[in-house]
């Protein structure tokens, strides 16, 4: 009771729980040793996960903080490793200019899309998305003159000043400070008057049009900056990437993405990225056997949804405690 | 007094069906103005047109003497006009706190929000107890009173009540009451849509009677509760 209005203003939701804290401690601790002892190969693992987690950052911020459904999430991803890729070989600029330009052409698309999610929900927003991203993959794998088209784009090295990033060993570090970088840029919005009225809108929005708030500019700024997540880590993918083929942006990159966020618990923040980190382990275990990965992929899914459906921490730590209080 | 709010021959419509035909009415600085009807009779459709979440097909709303027909919803919030939508449109999943805290959405002087934040534990002291708990997880009468104080944390000149008794126990009934008629004392203007129109009559000064989406009754609020036709059809004898 003690705490002031003052603090509340600017107190979200809380977002993570001490012991959602602590294993991500342990996690960042990890990761910062990582490359000390491991080969490379696992290095590009940790790389691609550490872009997952910012594209599942970006997909929580629609689905989870706004509740608007987006089916489209591979391809803002693919805008911003496209648009990165080209603006990093058209001008002599250090790489995180082209992540800021692949992150704003992802945004601008984004708060179109958003614009146009205005006259629709639920399951029609989700066909409307979906057609959107496949449309967008059609683009990538047509329009010759940029991307290169079917036969996919090179992607020059990212250039820090005179440091040229050549190995997936280099570019980690760059990889796990953007990732962090993006933790945080998405927790403060979550716990900014912003993110307040995204949540309002997602919970009610005749209440959160009663509290004055703008609900049409809300949901298109939503749309905006979770596109621009997105695209910014497809700005990340090409720190470490040399390459870009139209195939990997389409509706299977959409599905994995919502899988993780779904998994790790839809509306929270240590559930996009613990969903990112655990899935991402589990299909490059499932790699192993590409025949049943989409079976296992779906299996798991409905297994989340009929036993876990508020996500595998919720669902963690309800067993915790459930122990604690000796059931 | 001055009118505070005036309602000048105004239409809406949901489609093709028109929910009203030129109502009318006026909510003088400092009254309870009833707004009574059966299901169906514009009621909500009237706050709806004021709050501006139901566009108005002709006629003019005016607030503090500024015609308000064409704001969008934000500005009227901003200006002063709070509804307190019906149906429990708390936000479920946040704290009462938050709950609180978004009701000072379009504020941003603190000492003004804490104080106001002061007043609304005064009135509910139930909500002070349960600030952590999620709104969802209240009783009917709890949610009612945390919509009436997110309601207030926006610093309200004119509040817009539909049918805060809805679903609630007599009891509570008229404790909720209670605490409209203070907030009345102590200033604040209060449009009020109800059912019950032995409550509603009994603490308003002036109330208008809907049918059909047109003014059918309207007069002082003693007036109505002796009028025949008023006790045979809205007060059961």
């Amino acid at each position: 009771m003690s705490s002031s209005p003052l603090a509340s203003a600017t107190s979200g939701k809380r977002v993570l729980s001490g012991p959602a804290i602590a294993g991500l401690a342990l996690a960042a601790l990890l990761a910062v040793a990582l490359p000390a002892f491991t080969t490379g190969y696992v290095i590009y693992i940790a790389n691609l996960l550490l872009v997952f987690v910012v594209l599942c950052l970006g997909l929580h911020v629609v689905i989870g903080e706004n509740g608007q459904f987006s089916m489209a999430h591979a391809a803002f991803y693919g805008i911003g490793i496209y648009a990165s890729a080209l603006a990093n070989r058209a001008v002599d600029l250090p790489y995180p200019f082209a992540m800021l330009f692949g992150a704003l052409v992802a945004g601008i698309v984004g708060l179109f899309i958003g614009a146009l999610a205005l006259r629709m929900r639920d399951i029609y927003l989700a066909l409307a998305t979906f057609a959107f991203g496949e449309a967008m993959q059609w683009v990538f794998a047509n329009w010759d003159s940029v991307t290169n088209g079917p036969n996919g784009l090179r992607i020059s090295p990212a250039r820090f000043g005179p440091l040229e990033i050549l190995s997936d060993k280099q570019a980690y570090p760059f990889v796990l400070f953007f990732c962090l970088l993006m933790i945080g840029v998405t927790v403060a919005i979550s716990r900014s008057r912003l993110g307040r009225s995204f949540r309002a809108v997602r919970e009610s929005e005749v209440a959160a049009m009663a509290m004055g708030i703008d609900v049409r500019r809300t949901r298109v700024v939503a749309f905006g900056l979770s596109a621009a997540i997105a695209g910014f880590a497809g700005g990340m993918f090409g720190l470490f990437q040399t390459f870009i083929h139209p195939d990997s942006l389409g509706f299977q990159t959409t599905i994995l993405v919502l899988t993780m966020v779904v998994v790790g618990g839809l509306g929270s923040i240590a559930g996009a990225i613990g969903g990112a980190i655990v899935f991402g382990l589990i299909s490059e275990v499932l790699r192993q056997a590409p025949q049943y990965q989409e079976i296992i992929y779906g299996g798991i899914l409905i297994l989340f949804m009929m036993y876990a459906p508020r996500g595998l921490f919720v669902f963690i730590g309800d067993r915790i405690r459930e122990v604690r209080h000796g059931r | 007094m001055a009118d505070l709010l005036e309602i000048d021959a105004v239409c809406a419509s949901y489609g093709r069906i028109q929910a009203l035909s030129e109502v009318s009415l006026k909510v003088p600085q400092g009254a309870i103005v009833a707004l009574l009807g059966s299901n169906g009779a514009g009621k909500s459709t009237t706050l709806n047109t004021v709050s501006r979440l139901v566009p108005v097909t002709a006629g003019q709303i005016r607030f503090a003497g500024e015609a308000i027909q064409s704001w969008p919803s934000h500005k009227v919030v901003s200006a002063g006009i709070l509804q307190v939508p019906e149906g429990r449109e708390v936000f479920r999943d946040m704290s009462v706190r938050e709950n609180l805290d978004m009701g000072a959405y379009r504020r941003n002087d603190a000492a003004g929000i804490r104080r106001d934040l002061e007043r609304v534990f005064e009135y509910f002291p139930k909500l002070q107890e349960r600030l952590q708990q999620k709104a969802g997880t209240l009783s009917g009468g709890e949610q009612q009173m945390l919509l009436i104080g997110r309601a207030l944390m926006a610093g309200p000149r004119l509040l817009l009540l539909d049918e805060p008794s809805l679903g609630l126990s007599p009891l509570l009934v008229q404790q909720i009451f209670a605490i409209i008629e203070r907030l009345n004392r102590e200033g604040l203007t209060i449009l009020l849509v109800e059912q019950n129109a032995a409550i509603a009559l009994g603490c308003s000064s002036y109330a208008y009677i809907l049918e059909n989406g047109e003014v059918a009754l309207e007069g002082p609020s003693e007036h109505l509760r002796r009028d025949d036709s008023v006790r045979r059809t809205y007060l059961g004898g």
